[in-house]
């Protein structure tokens, strides 16, 4: 029992930093990430690329977070040039092409097949110690990463990027630069989504591509939006209930025995996907945020 | 010869892909967000018509005017419980909502049908072999729909009152409000014909292949890569853009292989966003 | 599920697992061990959907039999149920439940190649047997606790190169779906046909879900192929056969059983499906345990497993493992003794009661099962029966003979 619910809070764990990523690109900075899970991915694989030939797992994260904060360059300079709406859709079309080539460059990275065997870490600690012991490296990042943001938003810097997502143009005007402090919040953000990555890469000890549908990148924003895009309690509690809802419907089935394991997959995205629609229109602010001036 | 044959399969591909823009490029411009639930409108067109079929009719226009009836009831839908109510907001706040009821749709669509994909009862039908050139009849068939479409689609915008309307909202709809342009009657026309393409090209993609939960979200990137090729205002700029996207496609087979061909629409969306962000025909749009 | 099941079967969740324990009835047999706990991981949900629900429901039938005659090695089964969702996330978390909630000592039944990836380090690492049908050849086992029931994807392709190399065909051509499966059998086509001295004239690798295959098509054609063998699945096949017999093409394609069925002749009607080929395993049509099995459960589920091989060799994974703990005389390292139980030499047995029995009696065994001989090699694979079919006039029809040299 209090194995599966450590598992459980490593994933919301995961999770958390992963909307605690797009948090800080959205929510702080004002922009629109659809390709979220292709920094996800780009984590995993480095990480678990470097693990499998140096054997070091801190290597592996070091790898993930430098892969994922390079991946998001190229984007950054997207960003500067695109509205919103079509930066959602290229960042979109960014994360399937990264899927596409985790897919097909299969002496890279298994195709199909993916890569297992990634090294774990504690594992000389005994099946039980080790899951708690990966508990406390997930909880460990994400106050590593709570901190950072923190010191982030609280900081000039994060006073100009909250007001470049509420006024460009003043910004720009008063000679501040915008497009530097965009790119590296973008930065920032995939770094923490490549860690993310690597967490889970060395928690389920395998990638494959699947793993890294758009879908993902939804569930986020869900999260997200839930939760509340300016607060750092906003993106956990997002985080804990959209696992809930993942996980959740797994018990579902024991009270309401007349409904197909196969029917509450299609549940789950319904859920996911009502959660995102009621929010933004009744609560945008999710539900530990403030009134956004939108 | 080789090469004519997949200019013709990128064609028929492309054609399909333009009726997707079409119906994206029309919701861009009148009202104003990338629509990422277009495609499972399409999905629910296809159900409908499958759904016809089983009931025991094999005629296409009654399974066609399932599909439509379908599309355009959840179009409007989307419109009068989500989308009406979130104009005036930032344009992510449609698009995020866009994003949702897509994913609602599809698992509506999934709990009602199952996931497993289903068929149309479609024997082959043999091609018409021209000079090396393979013509599918099923094609010429298709070729001839959207083009009515497109026909249908433009008649509409430049000929009919409700048509100037929506024209004259997608060019400024403050002003278009001030000179008394009801924007509910507006806005049923464009989601009702929203509707109407999506169910169409639902259904054909259906008949082509398989009816399953995840078709029209498949034609999502390539739809929205050929809507912003095209231009946003331009009905007929998107049947073209993708008509070039689905012949580029096909043709860079040889080279990129079948995975990547995909990726084509992809790097064409990002270089014309960076390069010509009002696409071949659209008119000048504030892409930063 | 009747009452009599829950004290056997868990859900994973805790409400069921408190009720159920409370509702446990005493055991009515003489505990010497602690019991068996068998984790019974199947994809009940998902892709593998067809066959996941039918092999949970034989391991179950097989625990049944176990423990009617008093448990094996005087341990009595209990079976742990879990849906995989054929998605490797589910199975791994479903895996840590069994593992370490549960504390099974063997997991059977996994099917698709993604979920026994994920779950193959775990079982390892937990030191527990794990017993699979999914075909992908990176599933191995570094202590020899993997035993697969049915054959690697890879093989099955050599298998079929050379059935296809000995019915006259010259000019063979591969369409892969891009996943595991797909693309190893037809590597492991590609692989025969060449160890034949030959060389493919086409190869294609298709994405799913397209809304045309038509150059894929054009492009596995422009060779003129005489044969084709494509690994892929139903929804992909009828497209790609509906399209290559628009385009004039009267070529033989080899595709695997769950790939052609009534569900194909239905869309697109017999005549284009006249000639198609498929393979399959076949279960041991007639060995004794296939046709008691068939029908043990036929009336215990309703459902006939002739279209469901790994049914049987699901029932199959829980009776050898049920042997082996028999023949480990109650105590815990059961693996050691899988294949003293199912390899040759010794007396054949056909069923649990009579490999018991003939164990207790000190004989060596050698059980022979409803979906095969089940003989293990080195690395845990057996070497199963394949057929081939033939669509002709609309059914599916089985041509020639069981093959096994690969």
């Amino acid at each position: 029992m209090l194995a599966y619910l450590v598992a459980v809070a490593i994933v919301i764990g995961i999770y958390a930093l992963l909307t605690i990523s797009l948090d800080l690109q959205y929510g702080f900075t004002g922009l629109v990430n659809f390709g979220q899970v292709a920094f996800y991915a780009l984590g995993a694989y480095a990480s678990a690329l470097t693990a499998l030939a140096t054997h070091s797992v801190a290597l592996g994260f070091v790898a993930a977070i430098v892969v994922a904060a390079i991946a998001a360059l190229p984007i950054g300079a997207l960003a500067l040039r695109l509205r919103e709406d079509y930066l959602a859709i290229v960042t979109l079309g960014f994360s399937e092409v990264v899927r596409l080539v985790l897919l097909n460059e299969e002496k890279l990275t298994g195709g199909g097949l993916g890569l297992t065997g990634i090294p774990r870490p504690f594992a000389n600690l005994g099946p039980g110690a080790a899951e708690i012991a990966y508990l406390a490296l997930v909880v460990a990042c994400n106050i590593v990463v709570v901190l950072i943001v923190r010191r982030v938003t609280r900081s000039p810097f994060g006073r100009l990027i909250r007001a470049i997502r509420d006024n460009e143009v003043t910004v720009a005007s008063l000679g501040k630069s915008p497009p530097a402090a965009k790119v590296k919040t973008l930065v920032l953000g995939a770094a923490i989504a490549g860690l993310a990555g690597a967490l889970y890469a060395h928690y389920i000890t395998f990638v494959t591509p699947d793993q890294y549908l758009p879908v993902v990148t939804f569930y986020v924003w869900m999260a997200s939006i839930l939760g509340g895009v300016s607060t750092l309690r906003g993106a956990i509690a997002g985080a804990a209930v959209l696992v809930l809802i993942l996980e959740g419907t797994r018990f579902v089935r024991d009270f309401f025995p007349s409904i197909l394991a196969v029917q509450m997959a299609s549940v789950r995205l319904a859920l996911v996907g009502l959660a995102l629609v009621l929010f933004v229109l009744y609560r945008p602010q999710g539900v530990f945020g403030r009134a956004l001036p939108r | 010869m080789f090469y004519l044959n997949l200019m013709v399969n990128g064609v028929v591909e492309g054609l399909i892909i333009g009726l997707a823009a079409l119906a994206l490029n029309l919701v861009f411009a009148v009202g104003r967000f990338p629509n990422a639930a277009s495609g499972d409108f399409m999905t629910i067109g296809a159900y409908a018509g499958y759904s016809v079929q089983q009931l025991g009719s094999h005629s296409a226009l009654v399974q066609g005017l399932a599909a439509v009836a379908a599309s355009v009831a959840v179009s409007l839908a989307s419109y009068a419980l989500v989308f009406r109510h979130l104009v005036g907001r930032s344009m992510v706040a449609p698009l995020l909502a866009s994003i949702g009821l897509g994913l609602f749709y599809r698992s509506i669509v999934s709990l009602l049908f199952g996931l497993d994909p289903l068929f149309f009862v479609m024997p082959p039908i043999h091609a018409y072999t021209v000079a090396g050139l393979r013509l599918q009849g099923t094609d010429l068939w298709l070729a001839t729909l959207a083009a009515a479409s497109v026909a249908i689609v433009l008649l509409l915008l430049h000929v009919t009152p409700i048509g100037r309307e929506m024209r004259a909202v997608a060019d400024n709809a403050l002003l278009a409000r001030a000179s008394g342009i009801r924007s509910r009657r507006v806005m049923i026309a464009l989601w009702s014909m929203v509707g109407a393409i999506t169910g169409i090209a639902g259904l054909v993609v259906a008949l082509r292949t398989t009816v399953n939960p995840e078709l029209g979200w498949g034609l999502l990137l390539p739809a929205f890569a050929a809507a912003v090729l095209g231009g946003v205002g331009s009905p007929a700029g998107a049947i073209l853009a993708g008509l070039l996207l689905g012949v580029m496609q096909e043709l860079s087979t040889p080279w990129l292989g079948f995975s990547y061909k995909i990726a084509l629409s992809f790097v064409v969306l990002t270089v014309v966003l960076l390069v010509r962000p009002q696409g071949l025909f659209g008119t000048a749009q504030v892409v930063r | 599920m009747n009452n009599s099941r829950r004290q056997f079967v868990r859900h994973g969740s805790f409400a069921a697992l408190a009720l159920a324990m409370a509702a446990r009835v005493p055991a009515a047999f003489a505990q010497s061990g602690e019991n068996l706990r068998i984790g019974a991981l199947n994809d009940v949900t998902g892709a593998g959907s067809p066959y996941g629900g039918g092999m949970q429901k034989a391991i179950l039938m097989a625990a049944d039999e176990i423990n009617a005659t008093g448990g094996a090695g005087g341990r009595r089964i209990e079976v742990f149920a879990e849906d995989s969702q054929t998605a490797p996330d589910a199975g791994v978390l479903a895996a840590k439940k069994l593992i370490e909630v549960n504390k099974v000592h063997a997991i059977l039944g996994t099917w698709s190649s993604g979920v026994a990836a994920a779950v193959m380090p775990l079982t390892d690492a937990a030191g527990i047997i794990h017993c699979t049908n999914a075909g992908a050849s990176n599933i191995t086992s570094s202590k020899g606790l993997m035993f697969r029931y049915s054959a690697l994807s890879v093989r099955i392709g050599q298998a079929l190169a050379r059935e296809i190399a000995k019915r006259g065909h010259t000019r063979l051509a591969t369409m892969a779906f891009n996943n595991p499966s797909g693309r190893e059998i037809t590597g492991g086509a590609k692989q025969g046909w060449e160890k034949l001295g030959r060389q493919l004239v086409g190869e294609v690798v298709y994405e799913p879900n397209r809304p045309s295959y038509r150059s894929e098509v054009q492009t596995i054609l422009a060779n003129n192929p005489d044969a084709i063998v494509l690994g892929g699945y139903l929804p992909d096949f009828t497209v790609i056969l509906r399209e290559t017999r628009q385009a004039g093409s009267n070529v033989k394609f080899y595709a695997p059983a769950w790939a052609v069925n009534q569900k194909l002749i239905d869309a697109l009607g017999a005549p284009a499906c006249e000639g198609v080929m498929t393979h399959d395993y076949v279960a041991a049509l007639d060995s004794t345990a296939y046709k008691t099995f068939v029908d043990k459960f036929k009336k215990a589920t309703g459902i006939d497993p002739t279209e469901n091989y790994y049914a049987c060799c699901a029932y199959d994974m829980m009776t050898v493992v049920g042997l082996a703990a028999q023949a480990a005389g109650g105590k815990p390292a059961i693996a050691p003794m899988m294949r003293a139980v199912a390899n040759p030499p010794g007396t054949m047995m056909y069923d649990f009661v009579s490999g018991k029995k003939a164990l207790a009696a000190g004989t060596k065994i050698n059980y022979e099962g409803a979906s095969g001989p089940i003989d293990f090699d080195d690395l845990g694979n057996v070497k199963p029966l394949f057929k081939l079919s033939e669509v002709r006039n609309g059914k599916v029809e089985l041509v020639g003979n069981a093959f096994q040299d690969y």
